[in-house]
Order: structure tokens, then C-alpha cells, then sequence
């Protein structure tokens, strides 16, 4: 019994780590319609920002959050235009297009990581790290614990923004129906420039807090990709409230499988899923997706 | 459609360019290295290549190797395997046909080491790996290619020995968590041969997939109880499974790693964790041995890696060191002075096959027949411990510098 | 747009002018082991494998419009079956190579058949997954070897590997030629390509043309895969499944320019040779990464009909239709 509980704790804090990759990958999806191959790319470098701070600036790494957070919203503005340029226009194929260019993106973002910094692993210690929160005779590690509560808070103030705001409407209203919202007055391109940096600001801010969690390496971009995938296939793409509850089901998944069917089938089973919910639901599993 | 064509004559041009080189004289030994200096091995390959570079320097600085009174100093010509065993085909291609080396270093993976080993049959050029560890390679019984280390299905057994003989209360169960890529498998099912055979009970046995998260594993492992946690991986996913471990509180009475846990990412990545973990190595530069060749003893060679490297030296430098040490005693048995020719690369087998020779990385003697062909016979492992933050010789016991010290203090009272 | 063309005389020149190349390089080709020495014939073996692999991506991605991101699968699997076949069933070359085309197209046939319902970006994800988990099954799986990978006899005889590639690539390129730019089925999936609903419309079956895409793309890469297994002597899951195969042919069918004849061709040279030539010069083997992900930036953004298209003077932004078009009347 007891295994159970916490295999299903430890399960639910893997998945709350994800809810913010899922949630801005989903949110970008769903205004642009651009599969951003480039998303664990963005927690990578995420990753390595708060790493170069801590080294340079000292100062706990939860403190450069914020920071980071701009740094990568001004980065995915500027970026944003050239992504634009690719998407529309009359070409070969202007979806597959787009992700090639991502795709491209995270090539580039992955050499260039690589060239610099090489293979080494980077650990990013934070006052948080090694705390532990007792819950009878569960065990709950205190820095997952305030990933997942991050990851929630984030993505209700995104949420909020979304439904709640003035401009949240516009973006959702973009979502929806690009052209009637440009006819209606919407600033189409730079509803988009906005969702592109909130989206790698959230992100590579997501990848500072992974990368206190585990470690910061040069390749750990392809694994946070596959896990943004699946979440946001679960859920629906361009759905984003979905990714909450997506992102759950992935790592009690991932839990259970490891626990109780064996270690070895934890990725086969996830690929497994993925492939067998877009045959099944392509528009997730809510069935609210684009 | 000209510039197509255009374009497809200097096609052609480029493809002409890799035309037939002149055979040079020359008064040096001009040696091959294939190893990994990219890819995502290249750390391992890192390690290597600063192993054979300090090979290099010392010869050199010695004059060279004596063959009959003469000294001909070294040259060392890398090629990079790209952390592939296509590559690795490729690289020792191009440094036996272009370069026209005289024998080769090998690289640090076993994977690439397979691939590299059959082109060095085709050529008869001699070929010594000072990192390949798989029992795989040995396995297919390459006539032409040696190795320092001993395979690692032996290796781990002495962690366990020294676990079992040497302290008490003795350890009744084990749980082995390892990483499915090749070189980790073995590792993890050398910890659980030797804890079947030493009389532990294997509680669990799981591989899991590199790159996943560990934390289930973990999780499952600790609900066990079990008195040693087993991992066979690299460091990188030692040090977040010891993280995981941490976090979760698991306590088990014993740490035991392989490969990885000697090495300085481990400690950069753990600081005061790697406290009480037990590992197994080959060498380390506290031992008792005495040389008369390059670098009279471990510590000479630790200290010049430091001064040269900035950097604590591992097995696997002290194994390739070694391996180009081989090579020399075995050129200056048959008297083949550079360049060599296939007569001479021939009856190099055969002198590095009758060796057995005292370096300061210890004994080496290749085996010349059984599972572990051409690998060497002559070292036996031992078993390391942290403490004190320092890498400590604990088993076995005829040559440990402390005792074990087990159980390892639960993680709240460190 | 101008038509270099427009007179017959300087058709009839340049048409001349284009088979002698044609011909000069097919000559090049077949005595190509015998003039070069061993690294580049390694090397040469390499380009042509990978000019083939290339060229099956194609005709799935470029010519039928889907985004096969698990493409690099099809290249693994045939290793691993000619691999075991040879070892497990001792069977001779030949007919594991031939086994392993068959089982990839089979394959490709099964996935194709609920896959192929999906569409861009959907239809990418999924066949990435399915590749992964192909990886994964061949991990886990103790008959492949699992992380051990797989050990196949050496024969170390050079110039019969370039043949064998070389043949298999040709052939590959002349059925491309052959069922996709002359026949109707290549009409068909130019339809479906650029719009699939209007085809269905007009009478094509798009769920078969679409399944026997799938599966000619996926036979050529079957069987360069067997060969590659071979000619290496060592597989396991990570270099002959992972990701980095389908990433390199898409980067080389892209650069060469993607729908057409010769791009992939073209795409594999320059980019193989840019990374050995960056490796013997440099011994660098992550730079380059950088230099493949800017070209490609710079090809989606730039050059979309990729060097092909520069080369063929239809310059920059020209729709493709046109250019198929004209390539039809020209007959290249």
C-alpha cells in the first residue's frame, strides 16, 4: 500500500514538472499552428542560463527564474519575425516548412551547446535541494514538490491571462479564427509575437528549474521534446487547460510502468501511448485539440 | 542546367583529391589513436587521449624508444570516431591507408573498439585498447587487437568480496539497478553474478532505459529494503540516481557504482554525497608498485596528469599509458626500428603476446586463449571507497590502505 | 520566369551537353573504387548509401507530402533483420538483404495503414513515436541483443560493398524516376500532395497510393540498412534506430531540394562531405552540427526548392508547380 501511494506521489511530481513545457508548447500550437521541434532545446538552454548565473552572479538559483524568464520572451520576440517569414508565404508546404525550420532551430541550439560547453554534466544547486517533506510514510522531495506547485501556479496565471484578460481574449479569439480576428482589429502578427515569447520565456524558465532538479547537459534538450510531445498529444494541441491533467497522466504512467511492470518498458510504453492516442483521439483525449 | 554540370565536375574534382600517397622513410614511430573526441562519448574519449598523450610525453622526454641501442621518439596521430562504430571503420581507414601509422591506440568505447578491431585484422596492424572494457570484444577473438583492461564481467566481484568478507554485520540482500546501453548491462549483471555467487540475495534486477527518469526505480528499490543499492551506468546517470536516493531518503547500508563513480565529474556532480560509495578500479595512484620503465610508480604519473591536465587521473588513463608502454616493450623485444613492416607488425603479436611485464599501472599480460582473448590476465581488481572525500583503497585486503567502512550513516545524520 | 529553353536549337545543345555529364559521372561512378584509394572509398560508400536513404525519404515526404520523422527506422530495421537472419538463421547475404526490403515494406504497409489517415504535423509526431519506439523494442527485445547489439561476421572486401550500395541507390533512383516522375502514380501523389481532398475528389484512391508510397519508400532504406549492417560489422539500437538517421535525411533531401530527382542526390554529398571533410581537417565533430542546423534555417528560408533549385536558375520563391512543369517539358 504503501508502494502504491508513493509510487502515485512520485508520479504526480513528475508530471507537474512538465506542465510548463506542455503548457507553452500547447499555447503556441494552438495561436500559430507551429510545432516548435525546438521546445526541449529551449529548457536547455534555460537550463544553462541559470546554471552561467549562479556560477557568475552566485545567489540561489530560484532567484533567476524571473530573469530568465525575460531574457528568453525578448529572445523568442526577436525570433519570432523569422518563424513568421517561414509559416506564411506560398511554398512548398508551409506546416512542414515550419517545422523543419524548428527543427533546424534545435540542431543549431544543440551544436552550438555542445561546441561551447561540451559533454559535461552541470549540477545547479539551490537552498532547496535535499529538503524533504515527511507525509507519514511517504516521502516527498522537497524540490519536486515546489516544481509542481510552480508548474500549477504558472499555468493558472497563464490561464487567467488567457480567459481573464483583455488581451487573453484577443489571443484566443486569434486561436480560433486568425483571419476574423485580423478583420475585427486584432494585431495578428503581434498577437503572435506575443504568444512566441511567453511561450519561450515560460519555457526555457521551466528548463532553469529542471535543471536544479536533475542536471544540466548539453543533450538533455530530446528528452524534454518528446515528454512536451507527448503531454501536449495527450491533451490536445492547442488545448491548454488539457495539459494539466495530460501532463499528470504522463508521469503517473511513467510511475506505474517503472514500478510495478519493469524500468525497461518505462520509454516503450510512453512512445506506445502516444502513437496509439493519435490514431485513436488526434485531438486528445478531451478531444478539444486543433 | 550548365551549372549542374559545373557543379558535378567539381564533384568529380574532390573526389580525386583523395588519391594514392608516396610510402615516406622516416626515423620516428608514428602511431594511430582512434578515440572519441566528439559525440557523446567524447568525455570518455577525453580521458583517453590524455592517458596516451602522457604516453607520448614521456617517451619522448626519455629520448624515445631504444631499440638496439637507437632512440626513436614518438608521434601520436589522432582520428576521432565520432562516438560511432561507423566512424571508428572510417578513422582506423584512413590512419592505416593515408597516414600509414605503425600500430594503433584504441578508442575508449567498446562498441566503436568492435568496429575498429576488423580493420585492423584486414591491415595485420597491431591494435591496443587502453579503455574498451566489454567482454564482447574479446569474445570474437581478433588476432591482432589487445587490451590493458580486464573485461568487466570480472571486475565488480571484488566490490562485492570485499562486502561480504571483510565487514560486518555481512550484507544479506542487494538490489542492482543498471542503465540499458551495452557497456552498463555488463556491469550490472557482473554485480549480480558475483552477489548470486557470494551468497547475497538479489532482491531486484532492473535495467532501465537511458534518459528516463529514475525515481519509480528508485522508489520501488527502496520498498525493498535491501542492504547494498548495485548501479551499473556512467556517472552522469550514478550521480542522479545517488540524487534520487537522497531525496527519497533510502538508505541503503551500501553504495556500489561501476563505472564512473573514480572519475572528477562524479565528484563535481555530488560534492559531499559520494561519501561511503563503493566503486571498483584497476589502479589507483595510492598503490604500492614499483617500475622500471616509464613513470617508476602511480604517484609520478598522478601528479604529472595534475601538472599537465589539472586533473585526478583515472584507471582508464593509467590503462592507456599503459598500453603504449606494452607496445614499446614489445618493439624493443623484436628490434623494429619505424617504419615497421608487415614481417615486423606480424612478429609484434607475437612479442606482445609472450609479454608480461611490471608497469606502474601494473602487471600486464595478455591472455592468449579462453573468453578473455587478448585482454589482460595480469590485474586483478580492487575495491575503493570515499572517505573523507578522498578515493580510499579498501579491499582486498592484502593491499588496502583502510577498512570499509560500512554501514553507511542514513542520510539526516551526515 | 525566364525559360532557358525557349529555343530548340539550344534545347538540343544542352540537352547534348547533359547526357555527356550524365554519362561521364555514371562512368565515374563504376570505376570509382579502382581510382581512389580506401578512406574514400569508405567515404564514396558512405555518400551513395546516403544519397539512397535520402532519395526513399523523398518520395515519401517530397513527392506524397508527408513528414515521415520516423523515416531512419525502416534504415535500422533492415540492419537488424539482415543481421539476424545471417546470424541467428545463417542465411546468406542476398537473401537477408531481400528479407529485409520485404519486412521494412511490410511494415511500412501496417503502420501506413492507420498512420497515413493523419496529416502534417500530426502525422510527423506520430511516425516519430513509432520510430522511438521501434528503438526501444529492439532494446528490450534479447533476440536483437538488446543493448549488446549485434556482431555479424567481418568480410572485409571494399569495393563489393560500394557495388552493392551503389546498385541498391541506383535502383532506388530509377524507380523514383521510373513509378514517381513518369508514371501516373507519381502524378497522383503530386495530387495528393498538394491537395489531397481535391484527389479524392477527382478519383484517386488516396489511402492505397498513399500505403504503396509508404512502402516503396520504405523497401530501398530496408535494404541499404542490411547492407550498411554488414559492411560495419557492429549494430546496436542507437546507431542504426536513433533519431539522428531520419535528422540526417531530412537535412540532405531538404538542402538538395526536396521533390525532386536530384536533390537528395545532391544533398547527400554536400552534406556528407562538409562533415568528413570537417572531421579530417578539423577532428571537430560538434561544429558542425551548427553549420547543418544554419544551412538548414537558411534553406527553408532562403532556397526552398534547396540547391536544386538554385542550380536549375529557378532562382528564389518560385512556386513549385512551375518548376515541375517545366521539368516535365525539359525531361531531366
Amino acid at each position: 500500500m504503501e508502494l502504491l501511494l508513493q509510487t502515485f506521489i512520485d508520479g504526480l511530481l513528475m508530471g507537474g514538472l512538465i506542465i510548463i513545457i506542455g503548457v507553452g508548447f500547447s499555447l503556441c500550437f494552438g495561436v500559430m499552428h507551429i510545432v516548435d521541434f525546438a521546445v526541449g532545446e529551449w529548457v536547455m538552454l534555460g537550463a544553462y542560463t541559470g546554471w552561467l548565473m549562479v556560477r557568475y552572479f552566485g545567489h540561489d538559483a530560484m532567484f533567476y527564474l524571473p530573469v530568465i524568464f525575460i531574457i528568453f520572451s525578448a529572445l523568442g520576440w526577436v525570433i519570432y519575425p523569422v518563424i513568421l517569414q517561414v509559416v506564411s508565404g506560398k511554398r512548398f508546404n508551409p506546416a512542414i516548412m515550419g517545422l523543419i525550420f524548428t527543427f533546424g532551430l534545435s540542431i543549431t541550439m544543440k551544436g552550438g551547446a555542445l561546441t561551447v560547453w561540451g559533454y559535461h554534466i552541470q549540477s545547479v544547486p539551490t537552498w532547496l535541494t535535499g529538503k524533504t517533506l515527511y507525509l507519514g510514510p511517504l516521502t516527498i522531495p522537497g524540490l519536486r514538490v515546489s516544481g509542481f506547485f510552480f508548474g500549477i501556479l504558472v499555468t493558472l496565471l497563464l490561464l487567467a491571462f488567457l480567459y481573464k484578460s483583455r488581451y487573453g481574449n484577443v489571443i484566443r479569439a486569434t486561436a480560433m479564427d486568425r483571419d476574423t480576428a485580423n478583420l475585427l482589429g486584432a494585431d495578428v502578427r503581434k498577437v503572435g509575437a506575443v504568444v512566441y515569447s511567453l511561450y519561450a520565456g515560460i519555457t526555457a524558465m521551466s528548463g532553469a528549474l529542471i535543471g536544479a532538479l536533475f542536471s544540466v547537459h548539453s543533450v538533455m534538450g530530446a528528452k524534454y521534446t518528446m515528454l512536451a510531445f507527448f503531454v501536449v498529444v495527450l491533451a490536445g494541441m492547442g488545448y491548454v487547460p488539457g495539459v494539466i491533467p495530460a501532463a499528470i497522466i504522463l508521469g503517473l504512467l511513467q510511475s506505474f510502468v517503472s514500478v510495478y511492470i519493469g524500468g525497461r518498458f518505462n520509454l516503450a510504453a510512453l512512445f506506445l501511448v502516444m502513437y496509439g492516442v493519435l490514431l485513436i483521439t488526434p485531438k486528445g483525449i478531451f478531444r478539444r485539440g486543433w | 542546367m550548365k551549372r549542374l554540370s559545373i557543379f558535378a565536375l567539381i564533384t568529380l574534382a574532390i573526389f580525386m583529391v583523395g588519391y594514392a600517397q608516396a610510402q615516406e622513410k622516416r626515423d620516428f614511430f608514428k602511431i594511430g589513436v582512434v578515440t572519441s573526441l566528439s559525440g557523446e562519448l567524447a568525455f570518455g574519449g577525453s580521458v583517453t587521449k590524455r592517458g596516451y598523450d602522457m604516453w607520448e610525453d614521456a617517451v619522448n622526454a626519455a629520448g624515445g624508444i631504444d631499440i638496439a641501442g637507437k632512440k626513436y621518439k614518438v608521434k601520436l596521430v589522432y582520428a576521432d570516431d565520432q562516438s560511432t562504430p561507423a566512424t571508428a571503420a572510417v578513422a582506423g581507414e584512413r590512419l592505416i591507408t593515408e597516414e600509414k601509422v605503425d600500430f594503433i591506440l584504441g578508442p575508449y568505447a567498446s562498441g566503436t573498439t568492435l568496429a575498429l578491431a576488423p580493420i585492423c585484422e584486414k591491415y595485420k596492424v597491431p591494435h591496443i585498447t587502453g579503455s574498451a572494457e566489454s567482454p564482447l570484444v574479446w569474445l570474437k577473438k581478433f588476432k591482432y587487437t589487445f587490451g590493458t583492461i580486464p573485461p568487466v564481467n570480472l571486475g565488480p566481484r571484488s566490490a562485492i568480496q570485499t562486502l561480504t568478507q571483510d565487514v560486518t554485520p555481512k550484507p544479506q540482500t542487494i538490489a542492482i539497478l543498471g542503465i540499458d546501453d551495452a557497456f552498463s548491462k555488463f556491469s550490472a549483471e557482473a554485480m549480480k553474478a558475483a552477489a548470486e555467487k557470494a551468497g547475497i540475495k538479489v532482491l531486484k534486477y532492473e535495467i532501465v532505459p537511458e534518459g528516463s527518469d529514475y525515481t519509480p526505480s528508485v522508489t520501488a528499490i527502496k520498498s525493498l529494503k535491501p542492504d547494498i543499492f548495485a548501479m551499473g551506468n556512467h556517472e552522469k546517470a550514478a550521480i542522479e540516481m545517488i540524487k534520487i536516493a537522497k531525496e527519497l531518503k533510502f538508505n541503503p547500508k551500501a553504495y556500489v557504482q561501476h563505472y564512473g563513480m573514480s572519475t572528477p565529474d562524479f565528484r563535481k556532480g555530488l560534492g559531499k554525497d559520494i561519501e561511503y560509495v563503493f566503486g571498483i578500479s584497476y589502479w589507483t595512484e595510492n598503490m604500492k608498485i614499483q617500475s622500471t620503465g616509464l613513470f617508476k610508480n602511480p604517484k609520478e604519473f598522478a601528479d604529472t596528469i595534475r601538472k599537465k591536465f589539472n586533473v585526478d587521473p583515472d584507471y582508464t588513463e593509467a590503462g592507456c599509458a599503459a598500453a603504449g608502454i606494452a607496445f614499446q616493450e614489445a618493439l624493443r623485444a623484436i628490434k623494429a626500428a619505424p617504419p615497421l613492416t608487415e614481417a615486423q607488425k606480424d612478429a609484434l603479436i607475437g612479442a606482445l603476446e609472450k609479454l608480461d611485464i611490471g608497469t606502474f599501472y601494473g602487471r600486464v599480460k595478455f591472455a592468449t586463449e579462453g573468453d578473455a582473448y587478448h585482454a589482460n590476465a595480469g590485474l586483478e581488481s580492487v575495491t575503493l571507497q570515499y572517505q573523507g572525500g578522498k578515493l580510499t583503497e579498501v579491499g582486498p585486503p592484502k593491499t588496502r590502505v583502510a577498512l570499509p567502512k560500512y554501514p553507511a550513516p542514513p542520510w539526516d545524520k551526515r | 520566369m525566364e525559360l532557358q529553353a525557349a529555343n530548340p536549337k539550344t534545347l538540343r545543345s544542352s540537352l547534348v551537353w547533359r547526357l555527356t555529364v550524365f554519362i561521364l559521372l555514371l562512368v565515374i561512378c563504376f570505376i570509382f573504387p579502382w581510382i581512389v584509394s580506401p578512406l574514400w572509398l569508405r567515404i564514396g560508400t558512405e555518400v551513395v548509401m546516403w544519397a539512397g536513404l535520402a532519395q526513399s525519404f523523398n518520395i515519401i515526404c517530397g513527392y506524397t507530402g508527408r513528414l515521415d520523422f520516423g523515416h531512419g527506422a525502416f534504415f535500422g530495421i533492415g540492419a537488424y533483420v539482415t543481421g539476424m537472419t545471417m546470424t541467428l538463421l545463417g542465411w546468406p547475404f542476398g537473401l537477408g538483404l531481400l528479407v529485409s526490403g520485404i519486412v521494412s515494406a511490410l511494415l511500412a504497409l501496417a503502420i501506413g495503414y492507420p498512420t497515413l489517415r493523419l496529416r502534417g504535423a500530426y502525422f510527423a509526431i506520430a511516425t516519430w513515436s513509432m520510430g522511438e519506439l521501434i528503438r526501444q523494442i529492439a532494446t528490450i527485445l534479447d533476440i536483437t541483443g538488446g543493448a549488446f547489439g549485434l556482431q555479424l561476421p567481418a568480410v572485409l572486401n571494399l569495393p563489393y560493398f560500394y557495388y552493392i550500395m551503389l546498385l541498391v541507390t541506383g535502383l532506388t533512383y530509377l524507380t523514383t524516376y521510373l513509378l514517381v516522375e513518369k508514371a501516373r502514380f507519381g502524378y497522383k501523389l503530386l495530387a495528393i500532395r498538394e491537395d489531397e481532398d481535391a484527389a479524392e475528389m477527382v478519383g484517386v484512391n488516396t489511402a492505397s497510393t498513399k500505403n504503396w508510397a509508404f512502402a516503396l519508400s520504405a523497401f530501398f532504406p530496408g535494404v541499404l540498412g542490411g547492407i550498411y549492417a554488414y559492411w560495419v560489422t557492429y549494430i546496436h539500437p542507437d546507431s542504426v534506430l536513433g533519431g539522428q538517421i531520419t535528422d540526417v535525411m531530412c537535412v540532405m533531401a531538404f538542402l538538395g531540394g526536396i521533390g525532386s530527382l536530384w536533390g537528395p542526390f545532391l544533398g547527400a554529398i554536400v552534406v556528407q562531405l562538409i562533415q568528413r571533410v570537417l572531421w579530417v581537417v578539423w577532428g571537430e565533430g560538434t561544429f558542425y552540427l551548427v553549420i547543418i542546423g544554419v544551412t538548414i534555417c537558411a534553406v527553408i528560408l532562403f532556397i526552398p526548392n534547396g540547391l536544386v533549385g538554385l542550380l536549375e536558375g529557378t532562382g528564389l520563391f518560385s512556386p513549385r508547380e512551375s518548376v515541375n512543369e517545366l521539368r516535365k517539358k525539359i525531361k531531366w
